[in-house]
């Protein structure tokens, strides 16, 4: 080790969204000198992009608009003494607890007895022609243009995908003033909640299913789409095409675990469809292949706020339980009060499919 | 030309700028793996680390061979795991047991 | 009377409106996903539901509201928001204008968080199938 000032801590948190923040508010009340890191100059994740709503129950603040529940939890932390680290780029992790991270101009390192890994998930890409025109963008861009930055990227949208996220980032556009032409489909039904869909169709929004992107294209950016319809095999039907004139085409074709610190720090990955694609290998305490490595939040399967948020406290307690910090009596029901939250989100025809993955993914951990 | 994008080009690597042809025709001349395919077109080496296009390589690969895209995800995961500046990587202390033989390369 | 009206239609974990509801007139049972069902002989057609449900699925409807007219009450997210007497469409799940409707009251209260709850009359047949308006999208108009 050189001399340039690594830090040492009870429990280092990478990413300080919902399941980082739950992390960080259990292992700090447990009393472990906790060090939370985000590469975000403010911590939260994906929360203060989120003017909705919320599901759920009275524990996971269901009815709050999301970026107020982030409030609620960055206050929670600070009560509990975590220390934040904003503007630290995390870009290694390795087996003996090391962190390294970069603020641009410095190197930044950590060290940890345990290591609760929670960094999020990246939204999937699509390829075709003009993906790259000015004016593609993803949905999660487009939320961070409206919501955070207060900046309207196009006039006219097209949407691709329904799922729950295209479907909120739609609605969002539209409180925003933009004018969304149509969210187009490649699946036979729309995927989100019909709740969701509902409020954009409301107003006046087509859901196009079973249609999907051939192109964009225009002189400096887009200026004009062209859709298909897909047969059962995805495979766009000749003739079906139509073009429709839009500036801005929002992508929400789906997201998957960010895997790459767990990746390099030597966890054994797996692979899940219904949780999004490959992530790292976990039993029902949050640990890794390594057990001083916790996970938890899209990492360890994409689902949502609420869930990750409950992951990420039972991340926090295991973490705090490993450093005797809490006692196994303690430990075992605050685990078994959270799983059983946890199985709540997860029922219902929705939930269920990842319940089962989940499970999948627990035994393999054995 | 009147439009940028007349040609029908799909970019898959967006970092690296790689058509979907220049992918097939690595995997045609025998790259049947991510990493194969990383290493004789320079996807995934931009500066997403290929966050963005190794999910579409994999399911090119897996309608390629027929075979279910696990069997190509996730590639190798090496440090560092986004761009750093050199002198951050010379800075860093770096200990001896990392036990991750890819971060020696 | 105004009395609530469900539409919540899939099976989702979620449960603000039982919790919201001040008499204890609508209720989730067992399993957190399962649909609430709201009891129209304990609502007193506050509305709180109508503005915490978050995904809209919570209107208030009153049958006899003038001679052959009924009244909604439901939520609305957008700028600007309409005025009283101001002629709206109104319109079903799928987003099909169903008839013209009047807007009879506007209800902004600081609990419900941003979540305006707008009330139009519509023709009696139309009261069960109004779930919204067109947006009031003219800007400059509405200012």
């Amino acid at each position: 080790m050189s001399d340039s000032g690594e830090k040492s801590y009870d429990v280092i948190i990478v990413g300080a969204g919902p399941a980082g923040l739950g992390a960080a508010i259990e292992s700090g009340k447990a009393g472990a000198r906790t060090l939370l890191l985000d590469e975000n100059q403010k911590p939260g994740g994906q929360l203060f992009k989120q003017i909705h709503k919320f599901f759920g129950s009275k524990e996971h603040f269901a009815g709050m608009r999301g970026f107020l529940i982030g409030e609620k939890l960055l206050e929670e932390a600070v009560k509990h003494n975590v220390e934040f680290r904003l503007g630290a780029r995390v870009w290694g992790l390795y087996p003996d607890g090391c962190v390294t991270a970069t603020d641009e101009e410095n190197s930044l390192n950590f060290k940890g007895k345990k290591i609760i890994l929670a960094t999020g998930a990246s939204e999937n890409a699509l390829s075709f022609p003009g993906c790259t025109l000015p004016g593609v963008i993803t949905a999660g861009a487009a939320q961070t243009f409206v919501n955070v930055q207060h900046v309207l990227p196009g006039k006219d949208f097209v949407v691709v995908g329904s799922g729950n996220v295209g479907l909120i980032v739609t609605y969002q556009l539209l409180q925003a003033g933009a004018n969304v032409i149509k969210i187009i489909e490649a699946a036979p039904k729309i995927s989100g909640y019909g709740v969701h869909a509902a409020k954009i169709r409301r107003a006046g929004i087509q859901i196009l299913t079973g249609h999907t992107i051939i192109s964009a294209s225009g002189r400096d950016q887009v200026e004009r789409v062209i859709i298909a319809k897909v047969d059962e095999n995805f495979n766009p039907i000749e003739g079906t095409q139509q073009t429709i004139l839009c500036d801005t085409v929002a992508l929400a074709v789906g997201l998957s675990p960010r895997i790459e610190l767990a990746g390099a720090g030597g966890c054994e990955m797996t692979y899940s469809k219904t949780l999004g694609g490959v992530l790292p290998v976990h039993d029902d305490n949050m640990e890794t292949s390594f057990e001083h490595i916790l996970i938890a939040g899209d990492l360890s399967g994409i689902e949502e706020a609420s869930t990750a948020l409950d992951e990420g406290r039972l991340a926090g307690c295991r973490a705090a339980y490993r450093l005797g910090l809490m006692t196994l009596e303690d430990y075992t029901s605050k685990k078994v009060m959270i799983l059983n939250r946890l199985a709540e989100l997860r029922c219902g025809p929705f939930g269920n499919k990842r319940m089962l993955a989940k499970e999948e993914i627990w035994k393999k951990a054995v | 030309m009147e439009e940028s994008c007349l040609n029908k080009e799909k970019i898959v690597c967006r970092c690296e700028e790689i058509t979907e042809e220049e992918i097939m025709a690595a995997i045609r001349g025998g790259a049947d793996t991510l990493d194969a395919v990383k290493k004789s077109t320079r996807s995934c080496m931009g500066f997403c680390q290929g966050r963005t296009c190794k999910r579409l390589i994999a399911s090119m690969l897996s309608s390629y061979f027929k075979r279910p895209i696990e069997d190509f995800l996730p590639g190798s995961l090496r440090l560092p795991i986004t761009p750093i500046r050199l002198s951050i990587l010379a800075d860093t202390a770096i200990s001896s047991d990392f036990g991750n033989e890819d971060a020696h390369a | 009377m105004r009395k609530i009206f469900i539409d919540c239609p899939e099976q989702i974990p979620c449960n603000p409106c039982v919790h919201i509801c001040p008499v204890g007139a609508i209720t989730i049972e067992g399993s957190i996903t399962n649909l609430p069902k709201g009891n129209k002989e304990l609502c007193t057609g506050c509305g709180l539901c109508v503005a915490a449900c978050p995904g809209q699925a919570c209107f208030l409807v009153d049958t006899e509201f003038k001679e052959g007219f009924a009244s909604v009450d439901f939520p609305y997210e957008f700028l600007p928001l309409p005025t009283v007497g101001m002629t709206v469409k109104a319109r079903d799940n799928e987003g099909q204008t169903l008839t013209d409707g009047t807007v009879e009251a506007v209800i902004q209260r600081e609990s419900s968080h941003q979540t305006a709850i707008i009330r139009i009359s519509v023709p009696t047949k139309y009261a069960y199938l109004v779930r919204g308006i067109k947006p009031i999208t003219d800007f400059v108009k509405a200012l």
